[in-house]
């Protein structure tokens, strides 16, 4: 009668504790600097060194209206886009609190408000520009003048108006990113300080380390799931054009795979796949080997399926489905692997 | 030797077992404080926590909520527009996350966009339907946006008064009153226009709350204060569009709204300007900024579906280490002083629910969903159906400990003027005095433990 009971007891404390760290010690503190230092707060500087630049070149267009200032402004604005599009693995903290993210990437534009803006006599400058609603600057205002619903808009379709106001909309999206930069930096409020000394006396924000490891992960794990499940299945199974993003300039392709870039960024600590300094990859290696190279293996394939996809993803969605499905599936795999993988393991740190 | 060894083994097993895993206090009493939203809990402590679809959900509810999370975060544009038309012409804000950034709790505002901040407005008396007699040209909410070349219904200006007070003990506090002074009116405004702000609150858990017995409320209704506790708890009704009468008030911080679909349709009216299948004319119809247009309802039933399956199908974040001995002696204290008289801890949802992932779950709101006398400090002085301009109902504390994580600030309150857990208790008064005369009373430690227990929750 006792002895099975006991056995019992024994074998429902191994099912409860399963393979738990019983007595985990482990400093996550480097992992922490690196990815808020050179991650986090780098994407946020490029993205503000790309939006100055494309200030520059909305100004020179303004003052040079060639078809070749055009295309350089174009080409400016894809290039704002990339860090935007690589911050979008870890949107939390002042770019949600400090309301930030709807003055940057607010979707639909707002077409009719705009055209009344835009004949209206009121004075395009930058403060003008930021009293405004979000569906009526950033990213997707920029974009929709600049390159028009068809995305090849000449230089002779556009008026005075237009200029002025492309170039105090660039002005105040500039603004939106030095606020956001500085907002993880001691010039600003320091929201980086409050991630890097997460589970110190006296943060309220991190309670402990493994919380702020959690932020990333739940950050990975939802734009894969926005890209996957959102950005390319809701114009995909829609077959609804003006449900995808960034259509005017025909630059989904390069925002979806900038997203899983994001990814990749946050998860091998660091840009470009150079990592910078200890990782949450280097984290699960230690744990899981296998999961660390399959996580690394499914975002790469994913970035590749995207980049694949023959055309303009607007075209692709009707005459490459197959190659638009294997994306999605790639995005799809790696979001299972991350919420079924390393979410799992992070919870036992 | 080997039995020996085979028994020490064991028992250290035990013993790492015993500390490591806590498992009878975690799968027993500890676990039954922590699943505040039953199973729809989901373990999060970061900024997403309100993001999560609830825990169970099947695989096509997920897809659902999903398609749900998209309604929810649309963005609405001046009319005519291939997606998302018909803001305004006037508006508080363009989308429900403008003002439920994360699904958390908006801050109190610091510049001229009033964010999450809204004012409701009335004229002595009621209407028809028992609701606040309207204000002619502003109609019952003040509109401080509009579509370009529209005008506003007017902004508002808001000045502080602080308020110094002492502990027992001695420690002082300090509590910031804010004022409200109507500007910039479009239109003659009248007199005597009783105005009320509304913060918006965190919308984690509502399906439950709605999913909660009629009978199981009113049974903590207690109007004449029979049981002599100071405490009344009194049940708002309110009107109901679609059953053509009154209905008991569930949401909204004066109970005003019967129904999850009813409350998030006048959200739409009201605060964004768009018109659905539940209320097909702008509210503002009768004023110069109508713009006449036939383009209503302008959302159609699915959408309105979608929205309200949002609030319904989201999770409640799990409570954190419910069996940690400071946060158990810190519910003691919150159960001693008297917070739980009104913000009742133990509910369990019907039998028969809208959808079967919100029946028969044992949750833990701390709300009793009925009204309160808050006293004169906390009073809007604007009825409200039946609850008076002392009375405000009893939000859920759900979720509160993540307000920081989640919304970047720790703003409480209808207004939001409270800016942390104390403050918010120390606003308290009314039915809630004794309650906060014992909480002060309390030594600095036990007063630390109970924010504690809030924060964990």
């Amino acid at each position: 009668m006792k002895k099975p009971l006991f056995l019992l007891f024994v074998l429902g404390l191994f099912t409860a504790c399963d393979d738990t760290t019983l007595n985990d010690n482990k400093d996550y503190t480097a992992v922490l600097e690196n990815t808020v230092n050179n991650v986090i707060i780098r994407t946020y500087k490029d993205l503000d060194d790309k939006t100055a630049n494309l200030v520059t070149a909305l100004t020179t267009l303004e003052n040079n209206r060639t078809a070749s200032t055009l295309e350089a402004a174009r080409g400016a604005w894809r290039e704002a886009r990339r860090p935007w599009e690589q911050s979008e693995g870890f949107l939390f903290g002042p770019v949600d609190q400090q309301g930030i993210d709807p003055s940057i990437d607010s979707w639909p534009v707002n077409e009719v408000d705009l055209n009344a803006v835009l004949t209206s006599p009121n004075t395009l400058t930058k403060s003008y520009i930021d009293g405004l609603e979000g569906t009526l600057k950033g990213f997707h205002t920029i974009e929709f003048l600049l390159f028009g619903t068809s995305g090849n808009k000449a230089i002779s379709e556009f008026n005075n108006r237009q200029f002025e106001y492309l170039r105090a909309c660039a002005e105040s999206l500039k603004g939106a990113t030095a606020q956001l930069y500085h907002a993880w930096q001691p010039t600003g409020e320091n929201f980086g300080q409050t991630v890097r000394e997460a589970g110190k006396n006296g943060n309220t924000v991190y309670l402990s380390q493994k919380s702020a490891l959690q932020e990333f992960v739940d950050g990975l794990i939802t734009i894969t799931d926005e890209v996957g499940n959102g950005k390319i299945n809701d114009p995909l199974t829609n077959a609804d054009i003006t449900l995808e993003e960034s259509r005017f300039s025909a630059n989904s392709k390069a925002d979806f795979a900038d997203n899983i870039r994001s990814v990749s960024h946050i998860y091998n600590g660091g840009l470009n796949n150079v990592a910078s300094g200890i990782s949450i990859s280097d984290l699960v290696k230690a744990r899981d080997a296998i999961l660390d190279a399959k996580i690394k293996q499914q975002i790469a394939d994913a970035i590749a399926a995207i980049e694949a996809i023959p055309g303009s993803f607007t075209v692709a969605i009707f005459q490459q489905k197959s190659a638009v499905q294997l994306a999605q599936t790639n995005v799809r795999d790696l979001q299972l692997t991350l919420e079924g993988g390393l979410k799992p393991l992070l919870d036992k740190f | 030797m080997m039995r020996g060894l085979g028994k020490r083994f064991l028992a250290l097993l035990i013993l790492a077992g015993w500390m490591g895993c806590d498992l009878l206090s975690s799968e027993g009493k500890g676990r039954d404080w922590a699943s505040l939203g039953g199973l729809t809990s989901a373990d999060a402590v970061f900024s997403n926590a309100f993001q999560l679809p609830a825990g169970n959900l099947s695989p096509a509810e997920i897809e659902e909520h999903r398609l749900s999370d998209v309604a929810f975060e649309s963005i609405f544009v001046t009319a005519p527009a291939t997606v998302n038309s018909g803001l305004g012409p006037i508006y508080n804000q363009n989308a429900c996350s403008s003002c439920h950034s994360k699904n958390g709790r908006a801050a109190f505002p610091t510049n001229d966009d009033l964010g999450g901040l809204l004012f409701r407005l009335s004229l002595d008396g009621t209407g028809p339907m028992g609701e606040p007699r309207e204000v002619p040209r502003f109609g019952g909410q003040l509109q401080t946006k509009a579509i370009f070349g529209n005008v506003p219904e007017g902004k508002v200006q808001i000045g502080f008064t602080e308020i110094v007070g002492q502990f027992p003990d001695g420690e002082t506090y300090r509590l910031r009153k804010p004022s409200y002074t109507l500007t910039h009116p479009y239109a003659l405004m009248p007199s005597h226009v009783r105005i009320s702000p509304r913060i918006a609150p965190p919308i984690i858990g509502l399906g439950l709350l709605e999913a909660i017995s009629e009978a199981d409320i009113l049974r903590n209704a207690d109007e004449q204060d029979v049981n002599k506790d100071g405490i009344s708890g009194r049940p708002n009704y309110v009107w109901s569009i679609e059953n053509g009468q009154q209905m008991l008030g569930r949401f909204g911080w004066k109970a005003n709204q019967p129904t999850l679909r009813q409350q998030n349709a006048a959200a739409y009216r009201d605060d964004m300007g768009i018109t659905s299948p539940l209320y097909r004319t702008e509210s503002f119809s009768d004023q110069p900024q109508h713009d006449g247009r036939a383009d209503d309802p302008e959302i159609n039933e699915r959408t309105l579906y979608l929205a309200t399956y949002y609030t319904q199908s989201l999770a409640v974040p799990t409570a954190r280490n419910q069996e940690d001995s400071d946060i158990q002696n810190g519910r003691r204290l919150f159960f001693k002083v008297g917070c739980e008289h009104c913000h009742k801890s133990s509910f369990t949802t019907a039998h028969q629910a809208p959808f079967t992932f919100l029946a028969n779950q044992k949750i833990r709101p701390y709300t009793d969903l009925l009204l309160h006398d808050m006293g004169e400090g906390l009073a809007d002085h604007r009825p409200d159906f039946l609850a008076t301009g002392h009375e405000w109902r009893t939000p859920p504390l759900w979720g509160i400990g993540l307000t920081q994580v989640v919304s970047g600030h720790t703003h409480f309150l209808h207004d939001g003027r409270a800016r942390n857990l104390q403050e918010a208790i120390l606003w308290h008064g009314g039915e809630a005095e004794a309650t906060v005369m014992r909480y002060k009373q309390l030594h600095k430690k036990e007063r630390d433990l109970i924010l504690k227990f809030l924060n964990s929750l």
